[in-house]
């Protein structure tokens, strides 16, 4: 599994994102800069100017048509993928963290940040798709303050208006998008800040990732913990492989906590867990400080991983990790 | 791949195994078939329409 390095990035990377087709690979850093990338060969297809800050956040929609982009510059940001041109832009008073597209498409949902007497909020819009899509409208749908414990993460969940977020404290929660409500919530989720949150392909489940070393399955209805995964490093983030039953976790100590010997040797990795027995199954080494976000592609072919250390990996799994069946030949429901 | 060499586990083990992935493999069906119908109905035909691309790239 010869992996393809992307060099573009100045900073750290926050988040990495494919496109449902799974042939683009869209990574946003502290730089500034948003950079789309072919998956199959890590040729920089091109760049997305515009953020004053760092890029927090970005997703992609299901159409590869829309990308939205979050950053310390206190813009949400909507772009043209194919042209690269930046259609709108909405001004918050304090950063935007996290983003996210809605299955349909339709809206999109923020998270900013708690800062300067301003509370953390989450805000819907609604996406006109109409046009060349500039005209967008410019006040929210919905806009609400989670009470507690700020909110870090967000994503929508299956059902129409239900809006999943993480928290500081280590909460998982659900709220009504339209009333902010909060609907749900398992308080004990993780027991430090969620750092990271991706849906399965139907959403009914998604996996979080925690500084308190582990990351967790939950059941998107009940918030339920379906299974837990416990490593012995701060996580930054987890990703659901498709077709295979492995998750993938990434973090590792804070640069200033570590040897310069590990820092030199890129030993960095990205830890293979198996879904159903919550076995580890295999590392892969290779970044020069933690991992701070994984993605894998949906047609389940390859991954990527962004790192403290600039770098983007992209991993096209080879024939072997399609035939290896560790466990036997029990059959897993995706 | 190291984990594939792995064929002297107790079948104590194996069975352990067999109730995780039968208990998994009960609880996705049952997501399935609690999933709000609007929704079933959006994914079906999302499928097809999949199967559909996936049909045309072949040819």
């Amino acid at each position: 599994m010869r992996p393809i390095l992307l060099q573009g990035h100045e900073r750290s990377l926050t988040q990495i994102k494919f496109n449902p087709e799974g042939d683009l690979l869209f990574s946003c850093s502290k730089d500034h800069v948003i950079n789309v990338w072919f998956a199959h060969n890590g040729e920089r297809l091109g760049t997305y100017d515009g953020h004053n800050g760092t890029v927090w956040s970005i997703d992609v929609d299901s159409q590869s048509r829309f990308m939205i982009s979050g950053s310390a510059d206190n813009t949400l940001r909507l772009w043209s993928i194919q042209d690269g041109k930046c259609l709108y832009k909405w001004e918050f008073p304090t950063a935007v963290k996290r983003v996210a597209f809605s299955e349909d498409d339709e809206q999109i949902v923020c998270v900013t940040e708690q800062r300067m007497g301003y509370q953390g909020a989450i805000r819907v819009f609604n996406i006109n798709r109409d046009g060349d899509g500039t005209d967008q409208p410019k006040e929210p749908t919905s806009f609400f303050n989670p009470i507690g414990s700020k909110a870090v993460v967000c994503a929508f969940a299956q059902t129409p208006n239900l809006i999943i977020t993480g928290h500081e404290s280590g909460k998982i929660a659900l709220f009504d998008a339209k009333t902010g409500d909060e609907v749900l919530n398992n308080e004990r989720a993780h027991m430090d800040v969620v750092t990271d949150l991706q849906l399965s392909t139907d959403r009914s489940y998604f996996i979080t990732s925690s500084k308190d070393k582990t990351a967790r399955i939950h059941d998107t209805r009940t918030l339920m913990v379906i299974k837990t995964f416990t490593t012995e490093t701060p996580l930054n983030s987890a990703a659901l492989a498709p077709l295979k039953p492995y998750v993938l976790l990434g973090g590792g100590q804070d640069a200033m906590s570590v040897t310069t010997t590990s820092l030199r040797q890129g030993k960095f990795e990205t830890r293979f867990w198996h879904k159903i027995f919550e076995e580890e199954v295999g590392r892969v080494k290779g970044h020069f400080g933690p991992v701070n976000t994984i993605a894998v592609s949906p047609r389940g072919d390859c991954y990527a991983s962004g790192g403290e250390d600039g770098f983007v990996r992209v991993h096209h799994f080879d024939e072997s990790y399609f035939r290896a069946k560790p466990y036997g030949d029990l059959e897993i429901e995706d | 791949e190291d984990a594939a060499e792995e064929s002297n586990v107790s079948a104590e083990l194996v069975a352990q195994r067999k109730r995780l992935v039968d208990e998994w493999n009960a609880w996705r069906i049952r997501c399935r078939d609690e999933m709000p119908a609007a929704l079933r109905k959006k994914s079906g035909e999302g499928k097809k329409k999949q199967e559909e691309e996936e049909k045309e790239e072949i040819e």
